[in-house]
């Protein structure tokens, strides 16, 4: 049972943050932006649980439960906030939604 | 009263008309105004009363009150404030002034009566908080709070080039007390290398001040007085005034020229000049100087003015230059004369400002280019603006002479050369004080008029009222001067 | 006592000035009889509390009462104190006596005016502030006085102020008068750093540094110069005749003008310590005694040559001074206050009964028509030219003699003002001349309606006609306030110099204009000083403005422009990347992140 070394697991929690990380910078879609937010949760996720097993603690396992509970409520409310801007603006492309600026 | 708690009390009672000014009705606000501005003028001069009435000042001691308030002590900000012979007297100046300001008529009662009454209030506060600091934060925050109803005040019932105006005020004016709150920190952290802790508290500073050398106090020095420089003003840093006084409503003008100017004469009395003793020793030449040219310049520049309000601007700098005169001299006796010149020059500019309204709304425009003869037609308004305008020269048995000679007396013995300079402004403000009254009260009537102006009523009793007050301390203080130096 | 002659005018000035300013709002009007009854009483009263004080002077020394502190600060404090002494008690009764009949006369002068109850109010504030002056115990309290009469000044000469030259000439006088009032000031604070207080009598006593001391004089000698309208700063004088006859009388001849040789003779022990300003001010006051005189004899207007007379009478005065006869230049003030009251007086009745004519080349032969005018108007002239026995003969001889042989007297002094004393004698017999004689060169229904002046008028004529004639030979008590310079009888020689010089000038004024068609001359101002004045000062403070006014504009403003400009401008740099991209933000971020990182980790890893 010792195919996966922890480095391993640290190593794919990096890639996995970097994919989230490039694809909430490079995609302009919306809802794509928010499963790249998710990816990057995971990611972290990973790396918890990860040292909480080398640690042999709990703390890390107790986070990650926090974080799954936020991340849901949050793609929720994300989710309802781009639906409702698909509603106002009939796009979800982020280089249209520029109120900030000016 | 000598406990505490009348502190807190004269600090939460405008507060409590700023909340109470929401519920009143739009038609009963000025009444509401007067009669709470009133009401906490009496107030104040009850809680103060040990100290203002006192024959002495070592009487007036036994009623000086310190209290501080702990807020977050790890990082050593607190809230501390004292009432001695120095900031009762601007209290009272403060509610005196803010009853004159909301007695006034004009748009600000018809155009969102609540917020104007409110925002009166609230300045009151926050300039008795200002007055009564004697913590570093505290005294930030309060100086800061002024600008609040001011910006409203200039912004909301503003004349025609408000926006602008707003943009100067504000500009000069953050600039000074960013700088101000830059040596603050500097400060603090003076305080906080030599004893490991922090603290904002005015005597802890001061402890330790007494050990640093003054090289390192030359630049926090130099914020300090740069902030109370552009409150006051000294000249140069009197630009943003002319804009701001002229085209603010009038109570906005009382309230600046009469205390708000103040701020900076407290802040100069209570801080710069006990924190930074050896730094205001050193080129306290060129600080005479400048009050001195403050004094000249201002008065030049009202000579050269065509409009009512942009005259009494000038002449409010060229007054405030005597009261910088008197605190630079580096004596208790200056600083207390000083006191008693802001003293004068408050209730003088605010009747000066309070009649000018008046003539205002009588013939439309200031404009002094032509001669208006309107003192034929209301006697009685002109006989009350003449009177202001002895005061404002200084002339003896008036509240202003006190302090203008007891600030000359005492500037001279520190530099003969600055006080001639500045006592040659006694000959130009009267050379302007009298053009002001001349051509808007004196000479041939209508010739410069619509025929409607000189058919008005002249001053109304309750607005005689007023100046009968205001009359009143003028000759009183002329008579009795010395009740003001308490410091 | 000495309280209540200085209350009287006071209260009188509250009840007339509260009545004229109710009757104001009320549009009503003040009776001018009522109020001017109240002003008339109020001085009498004081005039009498005068004459009850000077009784209770102690032969040396002065009363003394403490009113209330007035100030105090530090080591300074200053009472609000009265002090009677002989020098006061003669300009209190002076101010209080004459005055009384002013007031009197202006019951009738001023009948006709709507104003009067103001104009009564503002008398009575002069009388208030000029007895302040005298009395005051303090130079703050003396500076009180010195501006209350300057003030009281201001708002008589511009009393008709719907005219605006008459303001001009009210601001005038103030400004000039303040002027003046620096060197007050500024003489002030040099007498309190040497003798730490404010005091007369500790100031009188003071010993100042040579330098100090006659910088000290010379200021007090400004503060003279202003008020009573010696060079440079006299010009204001003739203006204000433009305010009413009996305020000419009362203000600008008797009382104020002659405030300036109070002060003189009040701080006379510090004064004559410097050899140099004493020599300035014997020096200025013939000078202007010469001058004035002159432009005297060019004028036309009958107050202006009295205005004019005025200014070289007080030149007279400063030269006693300026020699250190400081008695024989108060004698000449009280002398002068009855002779030249007494010629306003009846210059203005000259004028009331001529309805307001002044050039005095549209007079003549009034003789016949104002026999009560012309009778005491000729005592006033008999006065004035020096005439024995009548008052102006004693003061001025005296004046005349102390200026040849006093210690610091010289021939020059004499000369000139033997000079100035003839020019004295020629354009006061023009006037007399020009007014009373001859044929009359004005509109025969004028001439018809010229009448006598009514008994309120006539009655202070005949009494100043009196006190001309007989007041030289008060001349004792005066000098008790003066010992040190005791009345020294006048040798016959300049006794008969001085007649014969009034003599002669009276004489060649006489033939001159005894033709029987009189030239009208032009009025001329001679010397042009007024002109250079409003030229050099008015202008000179114009150039000053303007430039004030232009470094204002560009520096002042342009600075707060330049930082408005900066903020404007470093918000519009960092504006550039404001992108609006949520992205290009997000990235902005990273980037940050990851140098923060690897600037904090550097010393770790």
């Amino acid at each position: 049972m010792t195919a996966f070394e922890p480095w391993m697991l640290l190593v794919v929690s990096i890639l996995v943050f970097c994919i989230g990380l490039l694809g909430l910078i490079l995609r302009k879609n919306l809802l794509v932006m928010l499963m790249s937010i998710e990816l990057m949760l995971n990611a972290v996720n990973l790396c918890f649980v990860t040292f909480s097993k080398m640690h042999q603690l709990l703390d890390g396992h107790l986070t990650v439960l926090f974080v799954m509970t936020v991340a849901a409520a949050e793609s929720a409310v994300g989710l309802g906030l781009v639906i409702a801007m698909f509603r106002n603006l009939r796009s979800v492309d982020s280089d249209q939604i520029q109120l900030l600026r000016d | 009263m000598e406990t505490s708690s009348s502190l807190s009390f004269l600090l939460t009672i405008p507060l409590l008309a700023v909340v109470i000014s929401w519920v009143i009705p739009k038609a009963l606000q000025r009444i509401y105004a007067i009669f709470g501005s009133a009401l906490i003028l009496a107030l104040t001069v009850y809680e103060t009363s040990g100290i203002l009435f006192s024959s002495t000042t070592e009487a007036a001691k036994a009623y000086f009150v310190d209290q501080r308030l702990e807020w977050v002590s790890e990082l050593g900000l607190s809230a501390g404030f004292r009432l001695d012979g120095v900031s009762a007297w601007f209290l009272v100046l403060s509610a005196l002034t803010t009853l004159v300001a909301f007695y006034l008529r004009g748009i600000w009662y018809r155009k969102q009566p609540r917020l104007f009454v409110s925002m009166g209030f609230f300045l009151l506060f926050a300039l008795n908080s200002a007055f009564l600091a004697t913590d570093l934060i505290t005294f930030y925050l309060s100086y800061e709070a002024v600008f609040i109803p001011m910006i409203f005040m200039v912004g909301v019932w503003g004349e025609n080039q408000k926006a602008s105006a707003v943009f100067r005020f504000f500009l000069m004016s953050f600039a000074g007390s960013i700088l101000m709150l830059v040596a603050m920190f500097q400060l603090m952290s003076m305080h906080h290398a030599a004893t490991g802790q922090w603290s904002s508290h005015l005597p802890d500073i001061l402890k330790v001040v007494a050990n640093v050398p003054v090289e390192s106090l030359l630049w926090p020095g130099a914020g300090f007085l740069l902030a109370f420089a552009i409150k006051v003003p000294l000249v140069p840093f009197h630009g943003w005034l002319k804009e701001v006084y002229v085209n603010a409503p009038m109570p906005g003008t009382i309230w600046m020229s009469a205390i708000l100017s103040k701020l900076g004469v407290v802040g100069v009395i209570r801080f710069v000049l006990p924190l930074f003793p050896a730094v205001i020793k050193e080129y306290q030449g060129a600080l005479l100087a400048v009050s001195a040219v403050s004094v000249i310049y201002a008065a030049l520049l009202a000579i050269r003015s065509n409009e009512g309000k942009t005259l009494l601007a000038y002449s409010s700098i060229s007054h405030l230059g005597f009261v910088m005169l008197g605190l630079f001299s580096l004596s208790s006796e200056g600083s207390n004369a000083g006191v008693l010149l802001s003293v004068g020059h408050a209730v003088t500019s605010g009747m000066l400002f309070y009649l000018l309204h008046q003539v205002e709304e009588r013939s439309g425009n200031l404009d002094l280019t032509t001669s208006k003869g309107l003192a034929t037609a209301y006697p009685v308004l002109f006989s009350g603006l003449f009177i202001a305008v002895l005061a404002s020269v200084s002339l003896p048995g008036t509240l202003n002479f006190g302090g203008e000679f007891l600030v000359l007396l005492n500037a001279y013995r520190a530099s003969a050369l600055c006080t001639i300079l500045a006592a040659l402004g006694v000959i130009l403000g009267a050379v302007y004080m009298l053009r002001f009254f001349q051509r808007l009260g004196l000479g041939k009537t209508g010739t410069a008029n619509p025929v409607d102006v000189l058919v008005k009523k002249d001053l109304s009793l309750a607005d005689l009222l007023m100046v009968v007050l205001l009359v009143g301390i003028v000759i009183y203080g002329g008579i009795n001067p010395g009740i003001f130096m308490k410091g | 006592m000495i309280t209540s002659m200085i209350l009287f005018p006071l209260a009188g000035f509250v009840i007339n000035g509260a009545w004229s300013l109710w009757s104001a709002r009320n549009g009503t009007r003040v009776s001018p009889r009522v109020s001017g009854s109240i002003a008339t009483t109020a001085m009498v009263a004081a005039f009498m509390a005068a004459i009850m004080a000077r009784a209770q002077i102690p032969a040396t020394g002065s009363i003394e009462v403490d009113c209330f502190r007035w100030f105090s600060l530090g080591s300074l404090s200053v009472d609000f104190k009265l002090r009677l002494d002989a020098l006061s008690s003669i300009f209190t009764l002076v101010i209080t006596g004459v005055g009384a009949m002013i007031h009197l006369y202006s019951v009738s002068y001023m009948e006709e005016d709507e104003a009067a109850g103001k104009y009564f109010a503002y008398l009575n504030l002069f009388c208030f502030m000029m007895l302040n002056l005298v009395l005051g115990g303090t130079l703050p309290q003396v500076f009180l006085g010195w501006e209350g009469v300057g003030l009281a000044s201001y708002l008589l000469i511009g009393f008709w102020y719907r005219e605006e030259a008459n303001v001009a000439a009210g601001q005038k006088a103030f400004i000039m008068n303040r002027i003046g009032d620096l060197g007050f000031l500024i003489a002030m604070f040099i007498g309190y750093k040497y003798s730490g207080s404010l005091d007369l009598t500790t100031v009188e006593k003071v010993i100042l540094p040579a330098g100090v001391g006659t910088s000290f004089v010379l200021l007090i000698f400004l503060a003279c110069t202003g008020k009573s309208a010696q060079l440079p700063l006299f010009t204001w004088l003739p203006d204000a005749m433009a305010g009413p006859t009996p305020v000419s009388a009362l203000i600008h001849a008797a009382t104020m003008v002659t405030s300036g040789v109070y002060l003189l003779a009040r701080l006379s022990p510090v004064i004559s310590q410097s050899a140099t300003g004493m020599a300035v001010i014997a020096g200025i006051g013939a000078a202007t005694a010469l001058i004035t005189a002159i432009i005297a004899c060019f004028q036309r207007d009958i107050k202006k040559v009295l205005a004019y007379s005025t200014v070289s009478q007080l030149g007279f005065m400063f030269a006693a001074c300026g020699v250190g006869a400081f008695g024989a230049g108060v004698f000449h003030v009280m002398t002068h206050a009855f002779f030249k009251a007494l010629l306003f007086l009846a210059a203005g009745s000259v004028i009331h009964g001529l309805h307001g004519e002044q050039d005095i080349f549209k007079m003549g032969g009034l003789k016949k028509k104002l026999p009560v005018t012309f009778w005491t108007f000729t005592a006033g002239w008999a006065a004035i030219l020096g005439l024995p026995p009548f008052s102006g003969f004693f003061s001025k001889d005296e004046i005349l003699h102390q200026a040849l042989v006093s210690n610091s007297g010289s021939a020059w002094l004499f000369g000139v003002l033997l000079i100035a004393a003839v020019l004295t004698a020629f354009y006061m017999t023009r006037l007399y001349r020009l007014v009373f004689f001859g044929t009359p060169r004005m509109d025969q229904a004028k001439f018809d309606h010229a009448h006598e002046s009514p008994v309120p008028m006539a009655l202070p004529l005949v009494l100043l006609g009196v006190l001309s004639l007989a007041g030289g030979f008060a001349g004792e008590p005066v000098h008790l306030a003066h010992p040190e310079s005791a009345l020294s009888t006048p040798t016959w020689v300049i006794m008969i110099v001085s007649v014969i010089a009034a003599a002669i000038g009276a004489t060649i004024a006489f033939r001159r204009y005894s033709v029987s068609e009189v030239k009208a001359e032009p009025t001329s101002d001679v010397f042009r000083i007024d002109a250079v004045y409003s030229k050099l000062f008015g202008g000179g403070l114009g150039v000053i403005a303007s430039a004030s006014q232009w470094l204002e504009e560009r520096v002042v403003q342009g600075m707060i422009r330049m930082v408005a400009a900066v903020t404007d401008l470093s918000g519009n740099m960092i504006r550039v990347l404001q992108v609006g991209s949520a992205q290009a933000y997000l990235l902005m971020m990273i980037i940050a992140l990851v140098v923060m990182v690897f600037y904090f980790m550097k010393g770790v890893v």
